[in-house]
This record gives structure tokens, C-alpha cells and sequence, in this order.
């Protein structure tokens, strides 16, 4: 057993480095916040700019084949794979990307369980087609509980009303996903139609997240939808909890190397503070607890790739990565001081965002509480194996 | 941190590997074996298990030391069958203690510093199962500052003559010798002039008695009255000592060992809230879920650091996190064991009331010695904070 990164994942860490550096994050930082203050001309001069430099990240993420890494070959794709995914994700979170890469990776893993039958746009979104993701209608739904929707009579239009869609001007199209009687149902419908209408959200996070309303909205497509339901809806939530996981680890990782380079330079009685062992040993704590995350994500996505029944692992790596985050930012901003509260510090937009990341795909209990049955289904499998662990137990 | 060299993650042991395993257990769940360790978990308070006929069994294979070269008892294979055979020794419920004292801490500084007459001497014997070896470190004032210790050797002759008393050592009472730090030259710098001997304890001038402890197994209370050294006697060279004990407490503090407990004592928990029902009421269920993520990331970082000690680059920072993080989760699921086990968790292996195999008490009473043993969690995150974030101390 060896625990360390394949060749394959090096070689993507190393490409995206280029565009995720340490001169270009902080500016990317801030690249999904619009502007709250100024006059309204600043404002719009302002939004303006945010979209266009949004724009340039996203171009960039693409010729450096961002939305190939996990398509399949024959999909012209790089297939990557979990694992090389999660590399990325992890490179996004430190830099705290904002845009529609991640739920666009959730979009082009469902089309791809219809094959053929959407070869067309998959090919779209390889070239750079975003596809932001439509999931909840009450604030508590989440991916594995989507709200409810309304399809017509010939299944060509539907009715919905969805809150918290991600960078929706971006997208191409959106996928907007709905329970049924029979389980979850994704439609694709083009962003631009008149019966699609949005407003941004005002947030803690001040990204980009919209209330979205679709009238009678046509549907260009029912991915994965032989029976009126996706079959493959779980196993692609469960993906998609391992590289927001992956995110989250590179989110907590962004804020301690602020708070570990705000620890030497912020003095206190004489001393940069991080000779005092209190912040010091909390700041080490942190570390290993991102370090064993890391691990347990990666794990999780290599137990993914491997056709295994990823539900439990990775539910308890984003459950794990999503308290960390909680617990990461706030030790980051106290170890910042009354500086860390300011606008000028950048330590307070991982904050903000850490708030709706950490519970983004599911709130750490819920997702706990749901793969609970799995739990002692786990110990059974590893005691039925001709090796068995915990023998006397 | 340095990074080990790339290859590919594989969290799958190879086939020759998942062998091995496979035939360990098939040793370890012999009946005859079982049998052995049921005893060694009932025996009286102030009895201990010492030299177990399993490990003459495991030896006489060459599995005890299957790292070691076939010449010194050995199969000349690596760490990484070395850790399988220490995980399911523990998984098995076979005691471990005085196995993990005389191969992976003495044995290895042997195989390291030793000269190839301290090799054949003392290694053979160990390996075979028939011998024991323990370590002569802490003193009564003397623990996490080692350099402070206060035993000396007084130079006579060609050789020297220990004094000083060594504490909160174990398994001393059934081992041949054990690895000594002493004082040879008085220095300014804290951490040279320190020597490691080798001590044979069935000797005039070592004088042992027992520390009972809250734990199943005694702490050793070592008088040196002036056992006479020689230079054959010395691990390493003259007042170098500090380098030996670095190399070998890396080993260690892989945290394999602590892993594995914290993984047979979670087991434990959640196998028997399933026999009794309570799993999926529990109010605890989700906290069991999240201690079964961390005792799996902290299986990886062990591994993980494994392998930088078996590829001959061990990352001593990355030994500290692993260390630090599975000696502080398997104390926090020992913490958990009452709420989720009721007054249970209180009965003894001995008590006819207790399942069988019953670790869940022991356990309890062990687990603040996991974070004070091999190095406290302070000293982990001391060593973290300093070289893996950069921080001064």
C-alpha cells in the first residue's frame, strides 16, 4: 500500500500550478465578489471587470483541459478519473475559484451515462460550454434531496422555482434537477430563453449565486432518464462529494497559509505571535488535520475509481473536510486579529465563503446520519474478508 | 515537507503482499493462538503476558522479523510486511507490546547503528520470538527533554560504569537487554555527548522493580548501580547517541501500532451498538461515523509516513503529524466508548458478563498513554509547527 500521489496526478497538479500561483490567487480570490460599494457607474464598471476577468480564468481552465480531465476517451476526454479531479479541485479551493467548473463536472459525468445520445454537447462542454447546476428550492435541499419540479404532460417543458444557482450568466445551459415519486430527474434547458429569469442573491459569500425561475422552459434533454428517474444520480452526487471534499481541503489550506504568514508578521508583547505555543500548536493542529483529510479525499476518489461503492467514503471525507473548513477559517481570522476582520485582509473572504461551502452538497450531520446504515455494513464487509480485522470484536 | 518519491497511489497491497496477510491470519486465528490471547487479555491484575508461544510460532517462519535479513531471522522483505504483520497482531487480539519493543524500536536501531557482531549477537534471538528487548530512556525527571537526563557513564578502564535510574519503561522484567541513553561527556550543546549502550539486565548492577500502573502492563523502575560497559557495548558511536534515538523513534512514531488500536477499539463499539440495536438510534451514530473517517485518514498518514521511513528518506515531520493524529483520535473514540456502550464499557476482559474479546475497558485505560508515549501530542505538534509550517519556536 502506498499512500502518495500517482504520476498522472502530479503531472495535473503541476499543469493547473501554472494558472492557480501564487502571484495570480490572491487576485483570483476575488475575481467571483461583486462590488458592493462606490457609486452605481463604479458598480457597473466594476461588475463589468469581475465578468471579464470570471471569463479569463474560465477560457484559461478550459485550454488547460480543465473540463476534459474526467470525460472519457472516447469522449475525446482525458478520463482522468476521481483522482485527477480532486488534484484540481484541491487547486481551486486554495485559491477559492468561484465559477462554474465543478458543477459543470457533475453535468458532463450524468450526460455521459446517456452515451452516445449526448456525444453533441458533451463535446460542448469539453470546448467550454459551462453548465451551472439547478438543485434546491428550500434552502435545505441539497444534491441527494433536490426540490421538487413540475414537468408537463409531454415531458417537453418544465415548471421550477430554484435558489442558490451558481454564476447562471455564465452558464450555456443549466441542468436542473427535480425529485419525483420515482426518484431524482435531471432536465437540460438553455440558459438563454425567455421563459428563464434570475436575480442574484445577496450573500454572505457575495459570489455569484442566483434565484432562478423556469416557466413552461423547454427541455432539451432527459440525461440518464431511461425510467422517468436517474439511475446514476447517487453514484455521480457521491463523485461529486469527493471533489467538492477535494475543494474544501484546498479552501482550508488556502486560509492556513494566510494565518501561518500572518502569525510571523503580526506582533504581539514583542514576539511575532506564532512564538506563543497557543496559536503556534493550533496552526500545527490544523496542518495535520488538513493533511489527514487530504488523504482521506484522495482515498476516497481512488476507492471511487476503483468501481467501488463510493457512498460511505465519501460522504465521511466531505463531512470531514467540511468541519475542518468551519473550524479552519475560524482559527485563520483570530489568528489575523481585528486585521482579519477588515475588507483589505483576505482572510475574511475565506470566511464568507467557508459558510456556504461547508454545507454546499450536504451539512456534515445530514450527510453522517445518511450513510450511517452503511457504517456497520463496512465492519461486517472488512470481518467477512478471508483476512479479517478486529477479529475478537 | 518533503515529498516521497512519486509512484503510484495504490492503496491495495500487491498480491505477494495480500498473501502474507492472508497467511498471518491464518496463524493468528488458529485456534490454539486464540486461545492464547483470550488468556493473556483475562490474566490477573499484576500479571502480564511476557513471551507468548505465538511469537516463537510467528519466528520460527520468519514473519516476526520478516524485514530482517534471512541471516538475522529475517525474509528480507520490507516495512511494509512488517506493518501488515503489526496490524493484525492487534486486529487479532494478540498482545503486541513486547513484539513491537524488540523488533521495530530495539531491533531496528540493532539493524541500523549495530556493529555485525551486536547484529549476530542480539538480533537472532529476537527475531526468533525466544528473546525480548526493551528501552531505558525516561527517568524520573526525565521525559519529552531527553537531553536533560541524569544517568551517566563514568569513564573506568577502557569502558564506563552506569548510574543513574531509568522509569516509565516496559516489558524490562522479561527482556535480555535493554537500548540505554547515558551521559558520556558533559557539553554545551544539549544534545551531543549522549551515548546509547546496550545493557544485558540479567546483570550485577541492574537492579528492576516493578511501577504498577493503571494499565494491564507494569512500568519498569531500573536501578544502574554501575554495570560495567565496554566499547562492544556501545549502539553507534561515542557520544552520538542523540542521532540513534532520532532515527529510531521515527519508526514509531508511524503511529502503525496506535492505528490499529484505534481501529480494533472503534470496531468494537460499533459492532456491539449493532448486536445491541442501538446503532441506528444512537445519538452517537454520527459521531462513530466521523471517528471511523478519522481512524482511516489516520491509517493513511501512518502509511504514508511508512513509506518514507521504507524508502530510507523518513520524514520526521510527517512521522509527528501521523503520530500525533492517531494517538489523539484513538483516544477520543477509548473517550466515546461509555456513551456509546453504556456501563459495559466499564466490565473488564475478565468479568463473565463481558463479550468475548472484550477490549472496549482496557482500552479506555490505555488510551492516555497513547498520547504521552514515543513523544507527547505537545512535542508532535511542537516538531510540526517548526519545521512543517516554519514557525520559530
Amino acid at each position: 500500500m502506498r499512500v502518495s500521489l500517482s504520476t498522472a496526478q502530479v503531472e495535473i497538479g503541476q499543469r493547473f500550478a501554472e494558472l492557480v500561483d501564487d502571484e495570480l490567487i490572491p487576485s483570483i480570490r476575488r475575481m467571483g465578489e461583486l462590488p458592493r460599494h462606490g457609486s452605481a457607474a463604479e458598480a457597473a464598471a466594476e461588475a463589468v471587470g469581475a465578468a471579464d476577468a470570471r471569463s479569463a480564468v474560465w477560457r484559461a481552465l478550459v485550454d488547460l483541459g480543465a473540463t476534459r480531465l474526467l470525460l472519457p476517451a472516447r469522449f475525446g476526454g482525458e478520463d482522468a478519473g476521481q483522482q485527477g479531479a480532486v488534484v484540481l479541485a484541491e487547486l481551486l479551493g486554495t485559491a477559492l475559484y468561484q465559477g462554474p467548473l465543478l458543477d459543470t463536472m457533475i453535468a458532463a459525468e450524468l450526460l455521459a451515462h446517456s452515451g452516445d445520445a449526448e456525444a453533441k454537447r458533451i463535446a460542448e462542454i469539453a470546448e467550454g460550454a459551462a453548465v451551472p447546476l439547478a438543485v434546491r428550492q428550500s434552502a435545505r435541499d441539497d444534491h441527494a434531496r433536490p426540490g421538487p419540479f413540475e414537468v408537463s404532460a409531454d415531458g417537453e417543458t418544465i415548471d421550477a422555482t430554484r435558489r442558490f444557482v451558481g454564476f447562471v450568466p455564465d452558464g450555456s445551459y443549466l441542468l436542473v434537477v427535480g425529485g419525483t415519486m420515482s426518484g431524482p430527474r435531471a432536465a437540460l434547458v438553455p440558459r438563454e430563453h425567455p421563459s428563464v429569469s434570475y436575480r442574484l442573491h445577496d450573500e454572505v459569500g457575495r459570489g455569484g449565486l442566483y434565484a432562478l425561475r423556469l416557466t413552461g422552459t423547454p427541455v432539451l434533454s432527459w440525461p440518464d432518464d431511461p425510467a422517468g428517474s436517474s439511475a446514476a444520480w447517487p453514484r455521480v452526487v457521491a463523485h461529486a462529494r469527493i471533489r467538492h471534499a477535494a475543494y474544501l481541503i484546498g479552501l482550508c489550506q488556502g486560509a492556513l497559509d494566510l494565518a501561518v504568514a500572518r502569525s510571523g508578521s503580526r506582533h504581539q508583547f514583542g514576539e511575532p505571535i506564532c512564538k506563543f505555543q497557543a496559536p503556534a500548536f493550533r496552526l500545527a493542529e490544523i496542518a495535520t488535520q488538513i493533511e489527514a483529510a487530504r488523504w482521506l479525499v484522495r482515498a476516497a476518489a481512488w476507492d471511487a475509481d476503483s468501481g467501488q461503492d463510493a457512498r460511505l467514503p465519501a460522504a465521511q471525507a466531505l463531512a470531514l473536510a467540511a468541519d475542518l473548513a468551519g473550524a479552519t477559517v475560524l482559527a485563520a481570522v483570530q489568528v489575523h486579529g481585528a486585521y482579519g476582520l477588515t475588507e483589505d485582509s483576505d482572510i475574511q473572504l475565506y470566511f464568507r465563503r467557508a459558510h456556504i461551502d461547508r454545507v454546499w452538497m450536504g451539512a456534515p450531520r445530514n450527510l453522517r446520519q445518511e450513510v450511517l446504515p452503511l457504517l456497520a455494513e463496512a465492519l461486517r464487509a472488512r470481518h467477512r474478508r478471508p483476512s479479517p480485522g478486529g477479529a475478537q470484536t | 515537507m518533503t515529498i516521497p518519491k512519486e509512484e503510484s497511489v495504490d492503496l491495495r497491497l500487491t498480491p505477494d503482499q495480500e498473501q502474507f496477510r492472508h497467511e498471518v491470519c491464518g496463524l493468528l486465528c488458529e485456534e490454539s493462538v486464540q486461545a492464547e490471547a483470550a488468556r493473556a487479555f483475562r490474566l490477573p491484575p499484576n500479571e502480564e503476558p511476557g513471551l507468548l508461544d505465538v511469537y516463537r510460532r510467528l519466528g520460527e517462519r520468519g514473519w516476526l522479523a520478516v524485514n530482517w535479513p534471512v541471516e538475522y531471522g529475517g525474509l528480507g522483505k520490507t516495512l511494509v510486511e512488517k506493518a501488515i504483520l503489526t496490524e493484525e497482531m492487534i486486529a487479532h487480539g494478540v498482545p503486541e507490546l513486547v513484539h513491537i519493543l524488540s523488533i521495530d524500536i530495539v531491533g531496528l536501531a540493532l539493524s541500523m547503528f549495530g556493529t555485525p557482531d551486536q547484529k549476530r549477537r542480539w538480533l537472532p534471538r529476537l527475531a526468533s520470538g525466544e528473546g525480548a528487548a526493551c528501552v531505558l530512556l525516561s527517568e524520573p525527571d526525565t521525559g519529552s527533554d531527553l537531553s536533560a537526563l541524569a544517568t551517566r557513564a563514568e569513564p573506568e578502564g577502557d569502558g564506563w560504569r552506569l548510574r543513574g535510574r531509568k522509569m516509565y519503561n516496559m516489558k524490562a522484567h522479561v527482556a535480555d537487554f535493554g537500548l540505554c541513553a547515558a551521559r558520556t561527556t558533559e557539553s554545551d550543546a544539549r544534545y551531543h555527548g549522549i551515548t546509547v549502550f546496550i545493557v544485558p539486565l540479567r546483570t550485577p548492577g541492574v537492579v528492576i522493580e516493578p511501577l504498577w500502573s493503571m494499565v494491564d502492563e507494569r512500568f519498569g523502575d531500573i536501578t544502574l548501580a554501575g554495570p560495567l560497559m565496554t566499547a562492544a557495548d556501545v549502539l553507534g558511536d561515542v557520544d552520538e547517541g542523540w542521532h540513534v534515538l532520532g532515527q529510531v523513534l521515527a519508526l514509531e512514531r508511524t503511529g502503525i501500532e496506535l492505528e490499529a488500536k484505534g481501529r480494533r477499539l472503534l470496531d468494537a463499539l460499533v459492532a456491539q451498538a449493532s448486536h445491541d440495536g442501538t446503532l441506528a438510534d444512537s445519538p452517537y451514530g454520527e459521531h462513530l461515523v466521523e471517528l471511523d473517517a478519522l481512524v482511516r485518514a489516520g491509517q493513511l498518514l501512518s502509511w504514508r509516513a511508512l513509506g518514507t521511513v521504507a524508502d530510507g528518506a523518513a520524514d520526521t515531520t510527517l512521522c509527528a503529524m501521523a503520530k500525533w493524529h492517531v494517538s489523539e483520535t484513538a483516544r477520543s473514540v477509548a473517550a466515546l466508548s461509555s456513551d456509546v456502550c453504556g456501563l459495559a464499557a466499564a466490565l473488564s476482559a475478565r468479568d463473565e458478563d463481558a463479550p468475548p474479546g472484550w477490549v472496549v475497558e482496557s482500552g479506555y485505560r490505555d488510551a492516555p498513554g497513547f498520547t504521552l508515549a514515543s513523544g507527547t501530542s505537545q512535542m508532535m505538534l511542537s516538531l510540526i509547527a517548526s519545521v512543517a509550517l516554519g514557525l520559530p519556536t
